[in-house]
Parts: structure tokens; C-alpha cells; sequence
């Protein structure tokens, strides 16, 4: 490793986070002006991690203390896994796990909403998963290698050969960015009893350690997305922000679907779609 | 200097916990009005949460009654520290028109410390969102007494 690398990978760690609060800022003031409302000053989410950490409460389990760390070591790796220019299906692995550890977290409250969140968090790994790894073999096989790096100096926009993968990677996106119709786990904006889901039992310095793995979540998954358009560093937020909006403008005009409809018609079909896009390329 | 943004965090995001306490809902419905367009309570950064453990600030509406008063203590001992608690309307101020029910207790503070009181019969929203700026103004001024 060189020292460039260990700088990229060093620039991922502390630099994902915080662009992944910006994101969640940014949210927020949208949905506020979809709404007609003014909203929350953009650096909101900052301060409501800093609130979080210095409240003073006891944890629903100790295991919960030691999961919600794993989920976060789980998704900085992931981050500087991309920033370092690592294999991008790695990165994807990691990133699942640290989701299963956030669901197992959420199985040791005691709350029983906080259990049928964590079963949901799980039903929602078995539905975008799958989506999500069809997506990156397409990226990988059109660009012709599976690090982040040669996926990034591929020739051309892959968006052009991809066209199928988007709805899949809307998907993903709606998923991970728990918004609507297919926040079933938890929701982002919602606070109230079941919607709240696997977030219920985390409380304090815990909550804030696990928004904060949410926000690297949040920049794993946009980044794989702006491949898509990968010419140069202005075109990939471009194609970021595109699928951020896309997410927020779907989150205000649909509401919840059920954990059946999403693992049954959705996940089907943009697998479908996708698998259909691989096979397309490897016929070429 | 990360001190000073976690204490400046805990005056900027206000997350509210609303219990009706035996309210006649129309404190309630005062309450929820702050949330909607016309107030929008979130530009200060607040959030309705439905679950103790997340919440920073008690909003109770209505009068305490020997039922209610343990659900009532249960809420306010989930929640973190430090945490405030808002007496909504003449009732959870001191039970108003309903004190001399026989089965009424009075108002919040006879099971729970309150720190701010929202007079009204109901309380307008303007004066619980005030309620809410006056509660973190206490707050701000313990954490720089105790800096
Ligand atoms: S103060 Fe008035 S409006 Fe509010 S709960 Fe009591 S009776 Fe109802």
C-alpha cells in the first residue's frame, strides 16, 4: 500500500460520514419545502448526533453497545474500501454485514417493536441484496474489472449499456435510505411506535453511533450509484444527487408499502430487469 | 472545542415526547397544530417522537389522576437525562376546570418536576412554542453553570 492509497482511504473514513449527514440535511430541508415548510438549518442532523452523545442513559443490552460499534466499523470499512479504490463486491459484503449487525442489535432490545423491526431489517437484506450484487456485476462486467478504481476510468458513461439496472438501483436506494413505500424496517422521518422499528431500543450515545454508520451507509451506496456516470468527479455527484432527489421526491408522494409486496413483486422484478441487463452485456 | 458542540447540540435539537394526560384534547390538538406548515416547530430543529428513550423534552397535556400518574412517572423515567417537561393548558397546570373531580390529582408537578408552565384554556401554539424556547434557555444556562 502506498502512501497515496493510505491517503484516499484516510479521506474516505473521515469525509463519507459527514457527506452522508449533509445528505441526511439536505433531506430534511427538501421534504420541509415539499411540504411548504421552511425546515431545520441544513447542519440539523450534526446536531442531533451531538445530542445524542451526551445523553445519559442505560442501554436496553450491553450486546446492543457492541453490535451498534461493529455496524460502524462495518460501514467506515466499506467507505474506505471504495475511497482506496478496493474491489467494490467487498465493499458490498461489508456493508451487508453491517446491516445484519444493526438488525441483531435490534433483536437484543427488549422492546417487541424493536424485534419486528429487526425481522423486517432482515426481510429488507433478502430483497435488495440480491439487486444490488446483479448491479454491481453489471458495472463490473461493462467496465471491465471489479475495483472501484477501473469501474471509475471505464470508457463512457456505463449508464448508456446499464439502462436496466436503474430501477434496481432506485431501489436499493429507497431501501437503504429507509424512505417510503419501502421504509419497512424503520422510517427515517417518522418517530412513532412500529415505523420507528429497529431504531426503538437504541437510545443515547448508541443512536449516535448508529446514525452516524447510517450516514457512511448513505455515501457507500450513492457512490456505487454515481458509477453510472463515472466521467469525471462533478458527474458522479451529478448522478448522486440524481438518485438522492429521485429517492426524496418518491419518499413525499407514496406511502408505506408491506414487507410482502416489497420482497415479492418489487425485488422480483428489478432483479428480473437486471439479471436480464448482465445477460444482455455478457451476449454483446 | 467538541465540548462546545455538544452542548450547543443539546439547546438545537429538541426532540418532544407528547403525553395526553387526561387532556380534553383540545391542548392536544394545539400541541400537533405547532407541527403543521403554519408553525413548523422542525425550523428549531424539533421532532414529535413517539418512544421516551429518544425523547428530550415531556410535553403533557391535561390532568393527572391516580391512574395515569404511574404511566406518567414510567414515561419520564425512560427518558435520557438531562430532560425537561412542559405542563400544557390551565389542566396540566393545576388541573383546571377538572380540580375538583374527586378523581383528579391536580396538575403534573404532583408526580413529576415540571419546568416550564404554559397557561391557557387551551394553550395557544405561539405560547408552547415559547414554553419550548424558555425550557432549553433554562437548560443552556445549567450547562454553562456546570461548564
Ligand atoms: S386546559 Fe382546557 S383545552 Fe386544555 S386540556 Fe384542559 S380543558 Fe382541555
Amino acid at each position: 500500500m502506498n502512501l497515496n492509497t493510505f491517503l484516499l482511504a484516510l479521506a474516505g473514513l473521515v469525509l463519507a460520514p459527514l457527506l452522508g449527514g449533509l445528505a441526511a440535511g439536505v433531506d430534511r430541508v427538501v421534504t420541509a419545502r415539499l411540504q411548504s415548510r421552511l425546515g431545520p438549518p441544513l447542519l440539523q442532523p450534526f446536531f442531533d448526533v451531538g445530542k445524542l452523545m451526551s445523553k445519559a442513559i442505560a442501554p436496553a443490552s450491553h450486546w446492543q453497545g457492541l453490535f451498534v460499534r461493529w455496524a460502524l466499523a462495518a460501514s467506515l470499512a466499506s467507505d474506505v474500501l471504495l475511497a482506496a479504490g478496493g474491489d467494490v463486491l467487498m465493499c458490498f459484503f461489508v456493508q451487508a454485514a453491517s446491516a445484519s449487525f444493526v438488525a441483531l442489535g435490534a433483536f437484543c432490545g427488549s422492546s417487541p417493536y424493536s424485534k419486528l423491526g429487526a425481522q423486517r431489517e432482515l426481510f429488507q437484506l433478502l430483497a435488495y441484496e440480491p439487486v444490488f450484487l446483479v448491479a454491481i456485476l453489471c458495472m463490473a462486467k461493462a467496465a471491465g474489472g471489479f475495483d472501484a478504481f477501473s469501474i471509475m476510468a471505464a470508457q463512457g458513461p456505463l449508464l448508456l449499456r446499464l439502462p436496466l439496472v436503474v430501477p434496481g438501483l432506485v431501489f436499493v436506494v429507497l431501501v437503504k435510505l429507509r424512505k417510503s413505500p419501502f421504509d419497512i424496517a424503520a422510517s427515517h422521518h417518522m418517530h412513532q411506535e412500529v415505523v420507528r422499528g429497529v431504531y426503538t431500543d437504541y437510545a443515547g450515545r448508541d443512536f449516535a453511533l448508529l446514525e452516524l454508520a447510517h450516514w457512511a451507509d448513505v455515501t457507500v451506496v450513492l457512490w456505487i450509484c454515481s458509477f453510472l456516470w463515472a466521467t469525471g468527479p462533478l458527474q458522479m455527484l451529478a448522478t448522486g444527487l440524481a438518485f438522492l432527489f429521485a429517492a426524496l421526491i418518491i419518499d413525499n408522494i407514496s406511502a408505506r408499502l408491506t414487507w410482502r409486496t416489497m420482497l415479492k413483486r418489487t425485488a422480483p422484478l428489478t432483479l428480473i430487469l437486471a439479471t436480464a441487463n448482465l445477460v444482455w452485456l455478457y451476449l454483446e | 472545542m467538541f465540548g462546545s458542540f455538544l452542548r450547543a447540540s443539546q439547546v438545537k435539537s429538541p426532540w418532544l415526547l407528547h403525553f395526553d394526560c387526561g387532556s380534553c384534547n383540545g391542548c392536544d390538538i394545539e400541541t400537533l397544530a405547532c407541527l403543521t406548515p403554519v408553525y413548523d416547530v422542525e425550523r428549531f430543529g424539533v421532532i414529535n417522537v413517539g418512544n421516551p428513550r429518544h425523547a428530550d423534552v415531556l410535553v403533557v397535556t391535561g390532568t393527572v389522576n391516580p391512574r395515569n400518574a404511574a404511566v406518567l412517572k414510567n414515561l419520564y423515567d425512560q427518558m435520557p437525562t438531562p430532560k425537561l417537561v412542559i405542563a400544557v393548558g390551565a389542566c396540566g397546570c393545576s388541573g383546571g376546570v377538572f380540580r375538583e373531580a374527586p378523581n383528579v390529582l391536580g396538575g403534573i408537578d404532583k408526580v413529576i418536576p415540571v419546568d416550564v408552565y404554559v397557561p391557557g384554556c387551551p394553550a395557544k401554539p405561539e405560547a408552547i412554542m415559547d414554553a419550548v424556547v424558555t425550557g432549553l434557555g433554562k437548560l443552556k444556562a445549567i450547562l454553562e453553570a456546570s461548564k
